[in-house]
């Protein structure tokens, strides 16, 4: 039902540009987009820009959406896509300041809270790789199966199983799981 | 038995996916204007694409006044010229159907003006 609605908002917008319809798009998309760069970054604000940057770029690529699949899960694969950009350009940024002498802050697996309190989240975030960090917020965060996933991170579905079941190694290994069940 | 131990481990896997899920769960966020925003940077960025032909037209427009004014008045000239040769009338009818610069911005003026009118109704 929310699949076939999305997709008729779609639908207007592809043959009249119409931006009501995509402003509903965007208020029913929102917070999913905002968890899953709030919980990739862990920066409420470069979150917030990059969810924006994400929905301008949705917007740009709406006809590219072929409704196959979830809008969520196209959407997702551009938040991700926007995501690695934004890496890319702060990874570059940092090069160019090496390269003229400024002591950069390496940035390129760390995941810093920016919030005062530290989750239990938090702590099993920054145990994972940007790679399955994404994955497992996909999965686990925002429900998306392993096909959807993996159109969205443009990989195989067996790595995308892979990748999981790494991550829960990690976290396995990492963190008394039976512990945080129970308390 | 084998069936058994895959059932167990299954159950086991359940149930981890499960206490995952609830670990990575968080609560909606709210929308504070977020929505508003990104609309407002689509209708904005729509604006300015609409405005781009009509810009173009206008700049493009300017830049031609020079060389449409210097190409009337050779023309003008060559027609003087022509008259020796070909009937006054037939080079008056000619000359007269030829656009003058004047004439040419107005025209593209105006016509911006109507695209400009027409995008900001439409808006």
């Amino acid at each position: 039902m929310r699949h076939s609605e999305d997709h008729q908002l779609v639908a207007r917008i592809v043959t009249d540009q119409d931006t009501a319809a995509f402003g509903e798009l965007v208020r029913r998309h929102q917070s999913q987009v905002r968890n899953f760069l709030r919980k990739l970054t862990g920066d409420i604000a470069l979150a917030d820009d990059l969810s924006q940057d994400c929905f301008m770029h949705a917007w740009d690529k709406i006809r590219g959406f072929t409704g196959r699949g979830s809008f969520i899960g196209w959407l997702l694969k551009i938040a991700y896509t926007t995501f690695l950009q934004s890496k890319r350009k702060s990874k570059r940024y940092a090069e160019i300041l090496d390269e003229v002498g400024h002591v950069a802050v390496a940035e390129s697996r760390s995941y810093t809270v920016q919030a005062d309190e530290v989750t239990d989240l938090d702590k099993l975030l920054a145990v994972l790789t940007e790679e399955e960090r994404a994955i497992m917020v996909m999965s686990y965060a925002c429900g998306l199966s392993h096909r959807e996933i993996s159109e969205a991170t443009a990989m195989p579905v067996g790595s995308v199983k892979s990748v999981i079941f790494r991550g829960k190694e990690k976290i396995r290994t990492s963190f008394d799981i039976k512990d945080h069940q129970h308390g | 038995m084998t069936s058994k131990i895959i059932n167990m481990a299954e159950r086991i896997k359940d149930a981890e996916d499960r206490l995952l899920e609830s670990m990575f769960e968080s609560a909606p966020i709210a929308d504070n204007g977020f929505g508003t925003r990104v609309v407002k940077r689509v209708r904005r960025r729509l604006w300015l694409q609409r405005l781009a032909l009509p810009v173009a037209a206008i700049i493009g427009g300017a830049v031609a006044i020079k060389p449409m004014a210097d190409l009337v008045t050779v023309v003008a000239n060559l027609s003087f010229s022509v008259t020796s040769v070909v009937p006054e009338e037939l080079v008056t009818a000619t000359t007269g159907l030829i656009p003058q610069a004047p004439f040419v911005v107005l025209g593209a003026m105006l016509l911006a003006a109507c695209l400009l009118g027409l995008r900001a109704i439409e808006d």
